[in-house]
């Protein structure tokens, strides 16, 4: 071993004064061009970053923070009758198809609690999932959208959100496009001044406070369903579990 | 400073760390792996993929780590990591103890490593351009493994265990001692992060 580690010094050594016999030139001449192209790439990753990072609202009157009107004093937006003794508060990502799941099994059942003035629903839409639509923003877009007709629309807020749902992209695309959202709100009955108002980007600030809020708050994925402020952790997935949750929540009055 | 230039040029040719430069890559790679594997058998346990979108998801909430690409060969990636990263960790070591492997072995894992790498490369790819999802882990394994293959091919050919002609031989030799491969490969990982600087800059940064 000791011989191996000699040979390889050895050769090291060999390989050192190689070096030094043609430092002047080429070892110049590398460093130079390479250090070039080094030093271009590391420009161009800066200057990308720098815009990346100042382009974040760009539409949206500088990045300043709107609260669209209309929330709960929770900062939710409020769906149903204020009266109901039951709040059912849903944290979601319009991207994100457990929420679809969540939607499609008990989105009826939610229909008739709210009509029956059992329940009310609150909305929290996140945006924790717009890294899985190739750099389109869908989850802001969509929660964007919401907001807006929250703000200016507020009872078609649950027909709007059935919408999206209805016609829920597949996660890792680029998500529905802003005319296909602008499109769904208008089925959805919200009337063309707010729906052109989408493109304005107003709520963005105020869909990423929502985000960071929740995961302060420690929410751990979407959707979070919780029954008068208490996290429910039954089967969302199927009709049911969480209609009983409900009942049993108008009955005990908590 | 010439003084501190030849020691790092001494130091950079040196098995110490060539092969500590790549024991630490691998064992990166092996982490990475790892991660990425239990989350796919998370997945695989739940078959109705009820999982809710899970905020600290490695991936994405189910859709995207059941894509095809990711089980090009029927089974998750990550496991392929499972399998070949120990095995260049074992060879890391030896080396580092002093072991010096027959010509035909350091052959061998430069083969079977690249094409490891073009796998990573393929999957850097679909994640990019198909998948669409920022994914640090895998990043982490894009990284690594380029690491490894760096270090393995320049100890291989500073070793001449390639099987090359012999001027090839020569030429490339004498690249390594100009640094040549360093400024490549410096160049090659900050082309990458230009890449995802540009696809992914509004989230990191935004």
């Amino acid at each position: 071993m000791g011989k191996q580690q000699r040979a390889t010094s050895r050769e090291t050594r060999k390989a050192q004064a190689a070096i030094a016999a043609q430092r002047g030139r080429r070892i110049n001449w590398v460093l130079t061009v390479g250090g070039m192209i080094i030093a271009g790439l590391v420009a161009a990753i800066g200057l990308v970053a720098f815009n990346a990072a100042n382009n974040d609202e760009p539409t949206a009157g500088g990045g300043k923070l709107v609260t669209p009107a209309n929330l709960t004093a929770a900062g939710t937006i409020p769906v149903g009758a204020p009266a109901a003794p039951v709040t059912v508060e849903i944290v979601l990502d319009y991207m994100c198809p457990a929420c679809g799941r969540f939607e499609q099994a008990n989105g009826g059942e939610l229909d008739r609690l709210i009509q029956a003035g059992t329940a009310k629903v609150e909305l929290r839409p996140i945006s924790f999932l717009d890294r899985t639509s190739q750099g389109a923003r869908y989850s802001t877009r969509a929660a964007n959208a919401m907001a807006t007709v929250a703000d200016r629309a507020p009872e078609k807020v649950w027909a709007f959100n059935h919408a999206l749902y209805d016609n829920q992209p597949e996660e890792g695309t680029r998500g529905l496009s802003d005319q296909r959202i602008a499109e769904l709100a208008t089925q959805a009955g919200v009337g063309r001044d707010v729906v052109d108002a989408f493109g304005e980007r107003l709520f963005e600030p105020w869909v990423a406070k929502v985000t960071e809020a929740a995961f302060d708050s420690g929410v751990k994925g979407t959707p979070r369903v919780s029954i008068n402020g208490t996290v429910f952790a039954g089967d969302v997935y199927r009709a049911g579990p969480l209609t009983q949750a409900v009942a049993a929540a108008a009955k005990s009055g908590t | 400073m010439t003084g501190l230039l030849s020691t790092m040029q001494r130091v950079r040719h040196a098995n110490a760390w060539i092969f500590g430069t790549m024991l630490f890559s691998s064992v990166l790679s092996l982490i990475a792996s790892f991660v990425l594997a239990v989350d796919a058998v998370k997945l695989a346990a739940d078959p109705a993929a009820e999982l809710s979108c899970d905020i600290n998801a490695v991936i994405s909430c189910g859709t995207v780590a059941a894509a095809w690409q990711s089980q090009l060969l029927g089974f998750p990636n990550a496991f392929l990591g499972l399998i070949a990263e120990p095995v260049v960790i074992t060879l890391a070591v030896a080396c580092l103890g002093g072991v010096r492997f027959p010509r035909w072995f350091m052959f061998a894992a430069q083969v079977v490593y690249t094409i490891g790498l073009g796998f990573a490369y393929w999957l850097f790819y679909q994640s990019m351009f198909h998948i669409g999802a920022l994914c640090p882990w895998c990043l982490l394994v894009t990284l690594s493994t380029t690491l490894v293959f760096a270090t393995l091919t320049h100890v291989n050919i500073r070793d001449g265990n390639l099987f090359l002609p012999a001027r090839l031989q020569e030429t490339l030799a004498g690249a390594l001692r100009a640094n040549l491969d360093l400024i490549v490969v410096v160049i090659w990982l900050l082309t990458l992060t230009l890449a995802v600087v540009v696809k992914y800059g509004d989230l990191l940064f935004g």
